[in-house]
């Protein structure tokens, strides 16, 4: 695309459910439902999608072009299943907005404003 | 899958399709992920695929719809006139139906602000053979009620009595109410402050009028309003106030919103009927045919109406044996209290109300013609959106989308109009309206604003609007293509029809009470209502007595007398039209009757000074008026009226014969001076009652009505005969200055609200109506341009389209008459009871409102067939 913005920073931040579906693709191609599993493992069951709500946002991701439909696709899936992936802007967009959560956490931890390290 | 996860699935299914159904894909993919999440939920139990399934629903709902309404108000923003204009035409229609509905619903719907409210009732003595069904009870008969019956939890009477009470600015004049044990046990509602009466200090209480106060200091519970008016201090409750020449404690201050009787009741006090009614005058107690208390009761909790008039009918039957003088056939009727308050208004409010919703109905009906325009208007712009893709169910849901935001904008109108048009109608009400002053927008009033909002929505914008989607595509796009299809058109004219049919019934309904009214003003009362004056004295109980009453009375009227414009004074008990005095209603008969027809016989007794008769312009039909020398040690005479000397002596002539009267000191022998005219007492629509009058001297009562003839306007003497009143004696409280004309009128309260307001409903909707045809025949004549082109370019006379166009709108007005007819032939049993000396099928009003609503339509006509006539078929034609 010509008219791409030419700092993705303008699009930051993020909504919290965009940027787990971003993340959630940031692995490879997954349709809908897999997203929608993927995001509830990984925070927990803290963020939930759904279906309705979901494919609305996947929808305008694309219109974004953040996502676009995959043709490739795992050999034992069924074949009507859609397949989303990250482009190459989709995926400077989640780069940008990881780097600039980096750097607030970065910053709190050097102000102190954590009162200890968290560990895993 | 068992049988109710699939109906879940089936739900989510339609409501998918419903709300997103946009790209059949998308739709499916997100079917098959929300089956998926249900499967892995009803692993996990029912509970789990319940909240699942909930939590699926809920993000389609807010998915869906968020974006169309988001998409309807963008388009609002953009063009607001359609939704702007409906909103406030429906709005409008939907805050004066609001506005009644608020009456009503604080009059006749809303519950008795008294706790278990169905469980009161009114108490009425009632007496089949005399024709006497609804009386206030006797308190003997009460008395022995409460002694005797196991009907009522609680029941008590009372009475009121006008007193006087001092404050630091003079007198004023104020109802009271005394009331017997028992009186707040039956309305069961605590006090806004202090307490109200224990059980002890019912007992032992005279009566205010008494003067007495029986050995203890007399106390009262004061209303809000007095209280307030009073200082509003709360430190009041403990301390005194002066009413009637003595000091009374005050024990506590009802609510607001307490009014019984009614909205004047300014303070209740405990009332002992005992001592009341005891010594040489009372031999036996409380009289048992004094009958006019008004009681209220508590059935208890548990007994039916029905089963609780039963036990009281046991009662009545053996009062009747121990006393057959005074309860021979007198039985008891057990009314609930809220249909007795509501009786008298009940059929003129729901008159108005339906008037009102008519007119909603035509605000309705000409927005719907709005629409169908608009819908025609958009009918290309639909097929292009069909041809280009766009689902059906898309439009649809855009389309219910805009409708919602409608409804939300008239609520939104209809709720401040409501508010503003209440005070209006609140002012215009008649006073004797019970319980208008709980009249209030509550939550009940809000919720039906809203409902009404969204029914005349769907009515007006919903329904008309459907087709949208419908629309074939082909023929829509074609060039030139009429502007509007040939269907659209047949629902206007339907709803055209419609509307005139009901402004029919809205006209019909406004001449006949118009008509009726102007019947009730012409009745003649039996006097001459015109230049009199009249004012009420009230003096102090403990002032004057007996002779000194008369001596009074004497120096007012003379006082009165002579001021210049006055023809003559005179004062009476009760004054026809009056609603303030009190009125005794006694058993009479002639001598030599026997026993059994002592009581067979009533008649209102009221008392009267020398030259009444001459000053009311009631004319003397033979014998005398009163005079000086009927005074208090001279023979007893009295003055009878037509209807009384009619039913006694069957046309003989009554003067110089006597009567028995058992009035005061029991059985006493009369003797008739006089027979008067008959006078309708209670305004024009009542009937003439049997009378008795005796004059004031012989009788000193203390409360009177003076009534002053006058050959200026009486209007103009009222100031000054007050104060000549006052200057005989500044203490004694001259109230309630008004005319005679004005009473009358107010006796036509009810009937003059019904009239005004249909009336105004009946212009409105007139109009409405007006407008509607109007912009239906603007409409088809743009449509037919070409036609009507065609026509002229063949040799049509310019008179011959606009007569084309005009009979168009008399087919429309004689179907529409037709319609009326048929809705002035259902409503007509409902309007009998409203109407006065007119039928409901009266063929002048009938036909007065055809020719009416003919004219108004043809005139309405005038300017779309002009504008036909003027078509220029040349360029009418090179589209």
């Amino acid at each position: 695309m010509s008219d791409r913005p030419r700092s993705v920073d303008r699009l930051l931040p993020l909504k919290p459910k965009v940027l787990q579906i971003l993340l959630a693709l940031a692995d490879g191609p997954r349709h809908g439902y897999s997203i929608m599993q993927e995001v509830a493992t990984r925070t927990d069951g803290q963020v939930r999608l759904w279906p309705a709500a979901l494919y609305g946002t996947l929808r305008a991701l694309e219109d974004l072009d953040w996502i676009a439909k995959s043709e490739k696709r795992p050999s034992d899936d069924d074949e009507r299943r859609r397949y989303f992936a990250l482009t190459p802007l989709g995926k400077r967009v989640l780069d940008a907005e990881v780097r600039r959560l980096e750097a607030i956490v970065d910053h709190a931890r050097a102000s102190r404003a954590l009162r200890k390290p968290v560990r895993t | 899958m068992t049988p109710p996860s699939r109906r879940a699935i089936r739900a989510y299914g339609w409501l998918l399709w419903l709300l997103r159904g946009r790209d059949p894909q998308e739709q499916r993919a997100i079917k098959e992920d929300a089956e998926l999440l249900l499967d892995a939920a009803r692993v996990r139990g029912r509970r789990a695929f319940a909240a699942t399934w909930l939590a699926l629903m809920w993000d389609l709902v807010i998915v869906g719809t968020g974006h169309d309404l988001a998409r309807a108000l963008r388009s609002l923003v953009r063009a607001p006139g359609f939704a702007l204009t409906v909103s406030l035409l429906l709005g409008l229609g939907v805050a004066a139906t609001t506005t009644l509905f608020a009456l009503v619903n604080a009059v006749i719907l809303k519950p008795l602000p008294y706790a278990n409210p169905e469980q009161l009732v009114m108490v009425w003595e009632s007496n089949a053979p005399l024709k006497r069904l609804r009386e206030g009870p006797a308190p003997g008969n009460l008395n022995d009620w409460v002694a005797n019956s196991d009907a009522f939890e609680a029941l008590t009477g009372w009475w009121t009595a006008s007193a006087t009470l001092r404050g630091r600015d003079g007198s004023a004049p104020v109802t009271g109410v005394q009331v017997t044990t028992g009186f707040f046990e039956v309305f069961r509602r605590a006090p806004f402050l202090g307490r109200t009466f224990t059980a002890d200090e019912y007992l032992g209480r005279p009566s205010i009028a008494s003067g007495r106060t029986g050995g203890q200091e007399p106390v009262l519970v004061l209303s809000h309003r007095l209280w307030q008016s009073l200082g509003a201090n709360p430190a009041l409750v403990g301390g005194t106030v002066y009413v009637e020449g003595r000091k009374w404690r005050v024990l506590g201050v009802m609510p607001a919103d307490f009014a019984v009787p009614d909205i004047d009741a300014a303070f209740w006090t405990p009332w002992d009927m005992r001592e009341a009614y005891r010594g040489v005058r009372f031999p036996d107690g409380p009289p048992r045919d004094f009958r006019f208390l008004r009681v209220v009761g508590r059935v208890k909790r548990g007994l039916s109406r029905e089963a609780a008039t039963d036990r009281m009918q046991v009662l009545a039957a053996r009062l009747a044996a121990d006393h057959p003088r005074t309860n021979a056939d007198w039985s008891i009727q057990l009314v609930p209290l809220r249909e007795e308050l509501v009786r008298s208004s009940r059929t003129d409010l729901l008159l108005v109300f339906g008037a009102v919703s008519g007119l909603l109905l035509l605000v309705c009906a000409n927005v719907a013609s709005l629409a169908i325009v608009r819908g025609a208007a958009r009918a290309r712009e639909m097929a292009i959106r069909l041809a280009l893709g766009a689902g059906r169910m898309r439009i649809v849901r855009e389309h219910l989308a805009e409708s919602a935001l409608c409804a939300v904008l008239t609520a939104l109108v209809a709720i401040v109009l409501t508010t503003w048009l209440l005070g209006a109608a609140i002012a215009f009400a008649p006073s004797d309206i019970p319980r208008l002053h709980e009249v209030d927008v509550n939550i009940r009033v809000v919720s039906f604003a809203m409902a009404a909002a969204l029914l005349a929505t769907i009515i007006g914008v919903v329904l008309p609007g459907r087709r949208g989607s419908s629309t074939a595509i082909v023929p829509a796009l074609k060039d030139g293509a009429p502007v509007s299809g040939e269907h659209a058109s047949r629902v206007r004219r339907a709803l055209v029809v419609a509307e005139i049919g009901v402004t029919v019934v809205l006209l019909v309904g406004a001449g006949l009470l118009t008509r009726s009214f102007a019947r009730l003003q012409r009745v003649d009362p039996g006097f001459d209502a015109q230049n009199l004056l009249v004012l009420r004295i009230a003096p102090d109980v403990t002032r004057y007595r007996g002779a000194q009453v008369s001596d009074y009375y004497g120096r007012v009227l003379n006082s009165i007398r002579e001021l210049p414009g006055v023809a003559s004074a005179a004062a009476v008990t009760v004054l026809p039209m009056s609603t303030i005095g009190s009125d005794f209603y006694r058993p009479y008969w002639l001598e030599g009757a026997r026993p059994d027809e002592f009581a067979a016989t009533q008649a209102n007794v009221r008392m009267a000074t020398p030259g009444y008769f001459a000053t009311l312009g009631l004319p003397l039909v033979s014998g005398r008026e009163f005079s000086a020398r009927d005074a208090l040690m001279a023979p007893r005479v009295i003055i009878v009226n037509e209807s009384l000397a009619r039913s006694a002596w069957k046309g003989q002539d009554p003067v110089g014969r006597t009567l028995i009267l058992d009035y005061q000191n029991g059985p006493s022998s009369l003797q008739v001076v006089g027979v008067v005219g008959d006078a309708r007492y209670k305004g024009p629509r009542s009937d003439p009652a049997p009378e008795i009058f005796i004059p004031h001297a012989q009788n000193p009562y203390l409360v009177m009505n003076v009534v002053v003839r006058t050959t200026i306007d009486p209007a103009a003497l009222a100031q000054t005969a007050r104060v000549q009143a006052l200057n005989v004696d500044r203490d004694q409280p001259v109230h309630s200055v008004t005319t005679m004309e004005r009473l009358l009128d107010d006796t036509l309260q009810q009937d003059r609200f019904a009239m005004l307001f249909v009336a105004l409903f009946a212009a409105a909707g007139l109009l409405i109506a007006a407008t509607g045809v109007y912009a239906l025949l603007a409409f088809t004549v743009a449509q037919r341009r070409r036609e009507i082109a065609v026509r002229m370019a063949i040799g049509a006379s310019t008179s011959s389209v606009a007569r084309l166009i005009v009979m168009e709108s008399l087919t429309l007005a004689l179907v529409g008459c037709l319609v009326g007819a048929l809705g002035v032939a259902a409503v007509s049993r409902v309007a009998r009871s409203v109407l006065f000396g007119i039928a409901p099928h009266d063929p002048l009003t009938l036909g007065m409102t055809a020719a009416v609503l003919i004219g108004v339509v043809l005139a309405a006509s005038w300017l779309p067939a002009q504008r036909a006539a003027r078509i220029d078929p040349v360029s009418a034609m090179r589209i």
